[in-house]
């Protein structure tokens, strides 16, 4: 099957749901920006020695919830289309947030701001970390521009996930210059 | 997104010519497997895959696949020539392409073997559609008499200038669309070839705003 359909010449894109949609909208900004976060999850993996299995496993559940979040914002939410899609629970960012407290017991305490950085993984990380909070930032602009009252419970599972994600993030960099050796490097005035 | 599939053992009950470029493979359908209306299998013989939308109905006891034999094609010869009883083995369901009710008309459009899963979906009781089947040849309308009996319109469009008749459209499903459909908001379910499928796109933004589409690319 070809890989190029040229049904998004004229800057037009269907969303799983059907409809046609502008290219420019926040909602294609939102997943392209989870596209963008899945493919640097996949850098961190490989920059990853193959020995931290977990860490790879832990990584690889994101990035296929991220797949499942991208189907999310792919339909609207009234539509039969959102009936075909697993429902995105609130245990997805139960999981996180129990992978964060497992990790950040690993670690010494933060004794200020840290420079974002350090071995590859880590940077990685960092990097993950940021366009985790764009993909954020335009899912909320989306959600404000495009729902009227009550956010629907995928959407707004969704968002918090997110949400957690980059702090998720956050402690992921820390553990891989913890699990190489490398020293953090504290923001000095 | 796609969820998990098992593997399925089957065994070719029967082949059946539907053109001279074209033929239907009935497979058992096992027990444990079931499918939505216009959803596809993934079919596993010797080390080639291929997917196939299905023909036939949940309700059917076989699976019925049509396909059309590409000389130079990996599956599809091989297809055509395997003996009664012969064991293969197939993953699936596959695919989101089933009907959505809503307030707009239904357009179904098709190219070639295309019309795979709207059997499927006609045959399981939506029939207050218009259907376009796009083919070169009318030897290649297959299914034509139980379409044109169970749909709202069936409108055959036949590219080849050779083949005009007062039967058929002649021209591209395109054109049909371009020409014939008023203006409006529908639903559009196009399966078959990319070429059409980028075109009717391009042509429904253009003249059909408000339109929503779900498409099925075969290659």
């Amino acid at each position: 099957m070809k890989i190029y359909t040229g049904t998004g010449d004229r800057g037009k894109t269907s969303l799983f749901s059907g409809e046609r949609v502008s290219k420019a909208s926040e909602r294609i900004k939102a997943y392209g920006d989870l596209d963008e976060l899945n493919s640097i999850i996949g850098a961190l993996v490989a920059a990853l020695p193959p020995k931290y299995t977990n860490l790879v496993d832990e990584l690889e559940h994101i990035q296929s919830n991220l797949f499942e979040i991208s189907a999310i914002l792919a339909t609207t939410p009234d539509s039969p289309s959102m009936n075909q899609l697993r429902s995105f629970s609130r245990k997805e960012f139960d999981a996180l947030e129990k992978a964060i407290d497992a990790r950040q017991n690993e670690l010494t305490e933060l004794k200020g701001f840290i420079l974002p950085g350090g071995h590859m993984t880590a940077a990685w990380s960092h990097i993950a970390r940021t366009v985790c909070r764009r993909t954020e930032r335009h899912m909320v602009s989306f959600l404000v521009e495009s729902i009227q009252g009550e956010i629907p419970d995928q959407y707004r599972n969704a968002q918090i996930y997110l949400n957690r994600l980059s702090d998720y993030f956050f402690v992921i960099a820390r553990y891989c210059n913890h699990l190489s050796g490398t020293t953090e490097k504290l923001w000095k005035k | 997104m796609e969820a998990k599939t098992d593997t399925y053992s089957t065994k070719l009950v029967e082949h059946c010519r539907l053109s001279k470029k074209s033929f239907e493979i009935r497979l058992k359908k096992p027990p444990l497997f079931s499918f939505k209306p216009g959803q596809r299998i993934c079919l596993i013989y010797s080390t080639v895959e291929r997917d196939y939308s299905l023909v036939s109905t949940p309700a059917d006891n076989d699976l019925i696949l049509c396909i059309r034999n590409v000389e130079e094609g990996m599956l599809s010869p091989l297809l055509s020539t395997i003996a009664t009883g012969t064991r293969l083995e197939f993953t699936g369901p596959h695919g989101y392409f089933t009907f959505q009710p809503s307030p707009r008309p239904a357009i179904f459009v098709a190219t070639g073997t295309g019309i795979a899963p709207f059997c499927s979906i006609v045959s399981s009781g939506v029939t207050d559609i218009t259907l376009l089947h796009g083919v070169t040849l009318a030897d290649d309308l297959y299914y034509a008499d139980f379409l044109r009996s169970s749909v709202k319109r069936y409108v055959p469009c036949l590219s080849d200038p050779d083949e005009s008749s007062v039967d058929y459209f002649s021209g591209r499903v395109t054109e049909y669309l371009q020409k014939h459909l008023a203006p409006g908001a529908y639903d559009f379910y196009l399966c078959g070839r990319s070429e059409m499928i980028r075109d009717a796109t391009l042509l429904i933004d253009e003249k059909f705003p408000g339109s929503f589409i779900y498409t099925e690319q075969y290659f």
